[in-house]
């Protein structure tokens, strides 16, 4: 009893000290599945995030020199969990905007029973699924990450352009690889292509073996796989290929990861394998500067959604500049301003000129590493993507779809 | 037929050795200090996390070098951990109800997990990358080659469970102890010392099965919790405290999942295999109301 | 209002409502574990019969799952417990003769299986991705009165399970439930049916987990497999129920708003710790260091405090001395 009450007393005490501490920063909410199903991902993700704050901070901070500060909370993926994070966030730690959560049921729950009451911005870099859309949100839910709806028409394209006529799919049975996958049916059944067999798998397992050889009946040129690198992807390829199963692949952003190329090996995967993703359709310049900064930090910049976390911030931060105060109705409205397609071009990096920009009251446009994170009426951003296969150096190489 | 045996049999053999290596462990916990070890699966991801950080350090690529150096190496430090686990954590719960130990172990789940994920990150790793190259045998079988090294490793191991808990005085005081503790100890066997030898025998086998998962797929810091259920599902199968009946446990459940989804009226999978996961529970369910002391006749209280 | 102070209101509030939530739950475990000595670890499988059932009867129509009718929320909360009801009845026929432990892994077994189903059975639950838009009462309601409201449909359906267990307690019904927790054969030899008893601890228990469900479905306005996962719905409440008193429903309440505190103020408390310490880049650690901290906490709690804070206390029995 001792025990707790003396815990209890220095959380108090560690509370209070810290709002008084921080007087001049100004807090952001970095909210992720930091543990969880997809904790792998999301670490990625907020240094991603990280490096946006670090970027902005030193040069020359927030508005009057304010320091950007990111608060993670641990949505764990868990709506449970991630209304308590987000609450927390709002409420304890008195952000002025959200970036994140990172899963789209986390975030679905997070939205609707905390910020949107709230009035909080919420941008999210990796929550996909279409239902966020149909929120009532009084326009405060964005997202960098495009929808699902986007994603799988984009692969259907691809697999239809490389001549494939019968394709079987898996798919991970998550919120995320569940919804392209869906679409991703639905659109390649349009253009004339068959679906020879289309399975759900539980991730996680150790083996996908029985599974694969069901799927090979039919007679499919091709696979088409929804999953995550780290909780089946990769076991799904090493499986197809060790037993001679598949050794086409087509496969959704939540695959792309250097692991996959590390684990597998170039020289098994080269021209066999491509996958989507999420990118910008104003050439590389933003994705570069992005990606050179990302590579110094000692991280992978093509890793999924680490360039939408980056996005994401450095858009929150921008609201934040373009809105003169730390006013969370201001943000919200602010958001749009930064990002609708007119005025000067800021692109990754460009903070100081960003800043000089909106201090001489000019309009300012960001082109963002992930694609241009123009919004449309729903908050959303439409999704350009860019198909992704192994390229001589061993690494991602990247190619615009058009 | 081949195909069968290929895709469906042999990868069911090599999921339930991994399982049956898992679940001897979990039976004798179950058996000698009689309660369900949710901490298992972490033991097993932490030799994993241990065995990966002496491939870096040593630089070795060879599976062979790895299975046979660097394995009983890990199988030692995750021994000395866990030994260290219990000192600090059970030991002084010994005396306590069950169901204070079953919280206690889940308490520790989660404890060595977030040392994990602290330590070493949540980043994927691997082992031994790359595609194995695959076997031929008479035109009919196929299978990679670190198969045959998972397979033949894990049924070496069984076979030295086998030898100490035949032959070896604390081997013959183990099943003694399994079988009825107050029995053992009016016959003046060292409770204690058993209770050691348990967390070395379970530590050493969780480490060896974890290490032949990683071979076989990857590490990541949620590994051990994964299979933590199929292997509780093993080593109920086989009956509780019975070593022999957690191998035998976790090979059928290993080869029933893979089986589950084997065309066998039709065309399509027998089961989707979204719910593959749920044979080992419901073969669990099955044999405790049909069969409680499951397989082997283990004890049912 | 200053605005740090109303969001510490609101956190207040929000910390009250989980807690609450969390609280019937304990209460549900407390009749089966606590008085009726029954290991249910498949917590989150009866909770999430609960939430599913709610969300389902009271949404709209919505293309991507069946459901949408709509109804008043009381009844989607008596249809939760009563589904609940009849799946525990079936769940309790099969393995209520098992002994303790194996009874655990049967339920987290079970659990894991409806898990699969609202994964897989798409058509009904939208699968992985969830049913979204679930309706809260009050929620038409100004902020921040609304949250109060909600807060208070919580509190006063946690009152009323208290009520309702502590009369249960104090009745000869409690009482040849805690005779067969603590000594099976002479309740058995006093011509009690125990099996009838046990069926009806489970069966109740799990009625409650599920109204916890429905309730839980209202706040987070959504519900996904997620939801079930059993950290926050199986494991904690162990904890909440163990820390608090087991057999002690006020200590089932103690400890539920006392450990949901401690696990969501842990979050806030963490990285200040990590960073009153030196430790830069706290960030995404910080969430490890929580969770192992409470680990930690739990165990010295075992060791030092097994009987909880409020231990049982067992009501006075007419004609003779109970011990």
């Amino acid at each position: 009893m001792k025990l707790v009450k003396q815990l209890a007393v220095t959380a108090c005490a560690a509370a209070m000290f810290a709002t008084a501490a921080h007087a001049d920063s100004i807090k952001v909410g970095s909210a992720g599945g930091v543990t969880g199903p997809i904790a792998e991902l999301v670490a990625t993700i907020v240094k991603g995030r990280d490096l946006a704050r670090d970027q902005i901070n030193a040069e020359g901070g927030l508005l009057k020199g304010d320091t950007l500060e990111m608060v993670i909370g641990d949505s764990a993926c868990d709506p449970k969990a991630a209304v308590d994070a987000v609450g927390k966030l709002v409420n304890v730690e008195q952000v002025v905007g959200i970036v994140g959560p990172s899963c789209s049921g986390a975030t679905n729950a997070s939205v609707q029973a905390v910020t949107i009451p709230a009035g909080v911005a919420v941008l999210s870099d990796s929550a996909t699924a279409p239902s966020v859309t149909e929120l009532k949100d009084n326009d405060t839910v964005f997202r960098v990450a495009p929808s699902d709806a986007y994603q799988g028409l984009a692969i259907a394209t691809l697999v239809n352009k490389a001549g494939i006529k019968k394709v079987a799919m898996t798919y991970s049975n998550d919120d995320y690889n569940a919804g392209i996958a869906k679409v991703f049916e639905e659109e390649f059944k349009k253009m004339g292509g068959e679906v020879t067999a289309n399975q759900a798998h539980e991730p996680n397992k150790a083996s996908y073996r029985s599974e694969l050889q069901t799927l090979t009946q039919g007679g499919p040129e091709a696979i088409a796989i929804f999953a995550y690198y780290g909780s089946s992807g990769i076991t799904i390829i090493k499986n197809s290929l060790e037993n001679g199963l598949f050794g086409k692949f087509f496969a959704a952003d939540g695959m792309f990861d250097q692991s996959v190329i590390d684990q597998i090996g170039a020289d098994n995967l080269k021209g066999n394998i491509s996958i989507t993703q999420a990118s910008s359709d104003t050439g590389d310049a933003s994705y570069q500067a992005f990606a050179g900064a990302f590579k110094a930090t000692g991280a992978d910049p093509a890793a999924p959604y680490a360039a939408h976390g980056y996005d994401a911030t450095f858009m929150m931060a921008l609201a934040i500049e373009k809105a003169g105060a730390a006013d969370r109705a201001k943000i919200k409205d602010a958001l749009r301003a930064i990002s609708d397609g007119k005025g000067e071009v800021v692109r990754p990096g460009e903070w100081a000129k960003a800043k000089k920009l909106i201090a001489d009251g000019k309009d300012i446009n960001y082109e963002g590493a992930s694609g241009s994170a123009d919004f449309d009426a729903n908050g959303d951003v439409s999704g350009v993507f860019a198909v992704n296969v192994v390229g001589d150096d061993g690494k991602w190489a990247k190619e615009l779809l058009k | 037929m081949a195909e069968f045996i290929n895709f469906y049999l042999i990868p069911g053999l090599v999921l339930g050795s991994i399982y049956a290596l898992g679940a001897i462990g979990i039976t004798m916990t179950f058996g000698i200090l009689r309660f369900a070890n949710f901490a298992h699966g972490e033991t097993m991801t932490l030799g994993v996390y241990i065995a990966w950080s002496l491939v870096q350090l040593t630089g070795f690529k060879s599976m062979v070098a790895i299975l046979l150096v660097l394995m009983p190496v890990s199988m030692m430090l995750t021994i000395m951990v866990v030994l260290l686990i219990d000192k600090a954590f059970y030991r002084p719960l010994r005396a306590s109800p069950v169901i204070i130990l079953v919280i206690a172990s889940f308490g520790l789940m989660l404890m060595i997990r977030s040392v994990t994920q602290f330590s070493w990150g949540v980043q994927l790793k691997t082992i031994l990358p790359g595609i194995q190259p695959r076997m031929h045998l008479f035109d009919f079988f196929s299978f990679p080659l670190k198969h045959v090294f998972i397979v033949g490793g894990a049924l070496l191991l069984m076979y030295a469970v086998h030898y100490v808990l035949t032959y070896t005085k604390i081997g013959k005081a183990m099943r003694a102890t399994s079988d009825s503790p107050e029995l053992a100890r009016l016959t003046g066997i060292n409770t204690e010392k058993v209770v050691m030898a348990t967390w070395v025998m379970g530590a050493g086998l969780a480490c060896a099965a974890g290490v032949f998962l990683a071979v076989d797929t990857q590490v990541d810091t949620m590994m051990g919790f994964k299979i933590l259920l199929p292997m509780f599902a093993a080593a109920i199968l086989g009956g509780v405290g019975k070593p022999y009946g957690a191998m035998a446990g976790g090979l059928v459940i290993g080869v029933a999942e893979e089986l589950s989804s084997y065309p066998w009226l039709g065309d399509g999978p027998l089961l989707e295999p979204g719910y593959k996961q749920g044979i080992a529970f419901a073969i669990m369910i099955a044999i405790l109301v049909w069969r409680p002391t499951g397989l082997f006749k283990g004890k049912s209280f | 209002m200053d605005p740090v102070l109303y969001g510490y209101m609101l956190y207040g509030v929000s910390l009250l409502t989980v807690g609450g939530m969390y609280a019937i739950l304990a209460l549900g475990l407390n009749v089966q574990w606590g008085f009726t000595g029954l290991f249910n670890a498949g917590i989150a499988g009866f909770f999430g019969i609960g939430a599913y059932t709610a969300a389902i009867l009271t949404t709209n129509p919505h293309t991507s799952h069946i459901g949408g009718f709509q109804m008043p929320y009381v009844v989607a909360a008596i249809a939760a417990m009563l589904v609940a009801g009849v799946i525990a009845f079936l769940v309790g026929k099969v393995c209520l003769k098992l002994r303790s432990d194996y009874l655990a892994i049967a339920t987290i077994g079970l659990a894991e299986i409806f898990r699969l189903i609202v994964n897989n059975e798409t058509w009904a639950t939208n699968g992985p991705r969830g049913i979204s838009q679930i309706p809260r009462p009050f929620e038409g309601l100004p902020e921040p009165i609304n949250q109060f409201a909600f807060l208070g449909v919580v509190l006063v359906t946690l009152a009323g399970v208290y009520w309702l267990m502590e009369i249960a307690r104090k009745s000869p019904w409690g009482r040849v439930m805690t005779a067969i927790r603590d000594n099976e054969t002479s309740a058995k030899a006093a011509g009690k049916n125990v099996e009838t008893f046990r069926m009806e601890g489970f069966v109740i228990g799990c009625m409650i987990m599920a109204l916890a469900g429905a309730l839980m479905a209202h706040y987070l306005k959504f519900v996904n497999p997620q939801t079930t996962d059993p950290l926050l719905a199986t494991f904690i409440v162990f904890v909440m129920l163990v820390i608090g008193g087991s057999a002690n429903n006020k200590g089932a309440i103690l400890g539920a708003f006392l450990v949901w505190t401690l696990w969501s103020a842990s979050e806030i408390v963490a990285p200040r710790l990590l960073e009153a310490i030196g430790m830069t880049d706290a960030g995404i650690r910080s969430a490890y260091v929580r969770i192992f901290l409470i680990g930690l906490l739990l165990q010295i709690f075992l060791q030092k405090n097994p009987q909880g804070l409020l231990p049982e206390t067992r009501p006075s029995s007419p004609g003779k001395n109970s011990s």
